[in-house]
């Protein structure tokens, strides 16, 4: 077993847990949190080759579901529609993440995505992952969070995985934060959190707004990682299709 | 080929048990529940006023245009003042002048230590209950001791007061819950009524349907034949679900308004020290309904004053 691949499922849950102190400490760990992975993405991308990534990505998952399903829950606020709602969100977004490696691992081992082993020389189209190790046809980027190359054949489900996941999030911080603090009416049936003061009070309540908080650390994240796809590898993507739509036009 | 129909199976299983912890099939808090259709709440409404009440007006007040009022009140009224001229007596009692009411109602609220939550409370519940066309008087019952809050046994000690005072029907209420609705009448049903069933702290669902605090309706004589509340209570929690046990033994069914008119605002507070004996207890409740209860209430009363908006007594556990 690696260390590495274990390490994320002990240090998130004791930060968390740290966090429940007091307000003052939830935001220092969530800094602390933050400036480690702005640290990761900015070193360069070779010392990057770890599964302690991944291994982060599902653990804050689990985290979070299971403080969702065992604390949030608990307090008898939400209904079962509404923990249908969120279980069905979160189901997609496994699937297409899920879906995502699948095609990863399938592509690289056989598929028409994988390079020449042994060129001497990289064609136009081809690329050499760093973190793989190995050259790679239409690669568009390496996902370390997801320890997967992304490339044109699953570009589309780690999109919807990506969109996916920010409507779980968005759904179960929304859930948690209007449970454990005050909420008010936002616009007929949805509910914003308004008054949160006293949820330290209370190891239970400070746990899911922890929790909560960190997930809304991750909204943000996956809003600048979606906003990235849309300015850099949506055209990208989808250029063959409109330079086709073009041609057309021009016969 | 039978490989992977067993990991079918397997698959289907695990899927099935996760539906099943996941969706939690004991926890059913809910949006909507049974209730009293708006049309028939006049019929279900238990027409009675206090022993010695008598109205000057001749004509009978009309509650039909106040059920169906769908104004939502504005809690910032609690931070202003009453209206001059309110005509409300000391010891917080008021009676419409223009016509006769059909209700007469004990508000009951225990209290300690929230002197800024019970002003503002009082002026808002005066404010919306002048709207309602009911006889009623608020009853503020203060536990002077250093023990933890008996809010039940402080309940019991409120409801003898106003039953001396010939009050036919109770309204059990917490200083921190405020009514939204102006059709949220504040008299008793023939069955005991759950009011605060839609609270915005609890996301406005009902946690679960056996709840009967925060603020209920219930006639004196149901409360007699319970025998009030259990006085065993210290600390947070448990009372309520132990009156709810004495419901049950005494065959009473309790009913609900509708969500959209039985929403309430909490206002918030620190979380109170959680009483260590209520789940002991409530074990017990349907056991202990003969001997504890407004049969075995003995207390000192410290002080009894006549406010300008309440009758405050004053009580040593």
């Amino acid at each position: 077993m690696d260390l590495d691949a274990v390490l994320p499922f002990i240090i998130l849950p004791i930060l968390l847990l740290i966090a429940t102190l007091s307000h003052i400490i939830t935001i220092i760990i969530m800094v602390v949190i933050g400036m480690g992975t702005l640290y990761v993405v900015s070193r360069p991308r070779q010392k990057n080759r770890s599964p302690f990534f991944f291994s982060w990505t599902l653990s804050s998952g689990i985290c979070m579901f299971l403080v969702f399903e065992l604390g949030v829950l608990r307090l008898l606020e939400i209904t079962q529609l509404e923990n249908f709602i969120f279980l069905l969100l979160l189901a997609c977004t496994c699937y297409f993440f899920y879906k995502m490696k699948a095609i990863a691992d399938y592509e690289l081992a056989t598929g028409s995505s994988k390079g020449k082993v042994y060129s001497p020389v990289l064609t136009a189209d081809s690329h050499y992952c760093q973190i793989c190790q190995i050259e790679v046809n239409e690669k568009f980027f390496h996902s370390i969070w997801w320890d997967c190359c992304v490339l044109r054949p699953n570009y589309i489900h780690f999109l919807a995985g990506q969109v996916f996941a920010f409507g779980t999030l968005l759904v179960g911080v929304n859930l948690g934060l209007t449970t454990v603090c005050q909420p008010f009416v936002f616009y007929g049936t949805i509910l914003l959190p308004q008054d949160c003061e006293d949820v330290y009070y209370e190891f239970e309540l400070a746990i899911c707004f922890v929790a909560c908080i960190y997930g809304v650390g991750y909204l943000f994240v996956i809003s600048i990682v979606l906003l990235h796809q849309l300015l850099v590898y949506i055209p990208k993507y989808s250029e063959p299709q409109w330079r086709r739509l073009v041609n057309v036009l021009n016969v | 080929m039978r490989h992977a129909y067993k990991k079918k199976i397997l698959y289907c299983g695990l899927v099935i048990v996760g539906v099943i912890i996941f969706l939690h099939p004991n926890m059913n808090a809910r949006r909507t529940y049974d209730f009293i259709e708006k049309r028939n709440i006049l019929e279900h409404l238990y027409d009675q006023t206090a022993q010695n009440f008598t109205s000057p007006a001749i004509l009978d007040c009309d509650y039909h245009d106040i059920l169906f009022d769908d104004t939502t009140m504005s809690i910032n009224l609690m931070d202003g003042d009453l209206i001059e001229g309110h005509r409300i007596k000391d010891g917080g009692e008021f009676h419409p002048s223009d016509c006769k009411p059909k209700f007469s109602t004990a508000i009951i609220v225990p209290y300690r230590d929230r002197a800024e939550t019970l002003r503002g409370f009082l002026v808002y519940m005066h404010m919306f209950l002048r709207r309602q066309n009911i006889h009623y008087r608020i009853y503020v019952i203060e536990q002077v001791d250093m023990r933890p809050f008996n809010r039940a046994k402080l309940l019991n000690i409120g409801a003898a007061a106003a039953f001396k005072a010939g009050y036919p029907c109770l309204v059990l209420h917490d200083v921190d819950l405020l009514p939204l609705k102006p059709a949220n009448l504040y008299a008793c049903t023939k069955c005991p009524r759950h009011m605060s069933s839609s609270i915005n702290k609890f996301r406005f669902v009902l946690p679960y349907l056996s709840l009967f605090g925060g603020a209920i309706a219930i006639t004196s004589s149901q409360f007699k034949l319970i025998n009030g509340m259990s006085n065993e209570y210290y600390g947070w929690g448990g009372e309520d679900d132990d009156l709810y046990a004495r419901l049950e033994v005494g065959e009473l069914k309790l009913c609900r308004f509708a969500p959209d008119t039985s929403r309430y605002h909490m206002v918030t507070h620190q979380t109170q020290q959680k009483g260590e004996k209520r789940h002991k207890l409530l074990n017990y409740a349907k056991n202990r309904i003969n001997n504890d209860g407004l049969n075995t209430l003995r207390y000192t009363e410290v002080a009894t004053v006549l406010h300008p908006l309440f009758t405050h007594i004053m009580v040593d556990l």
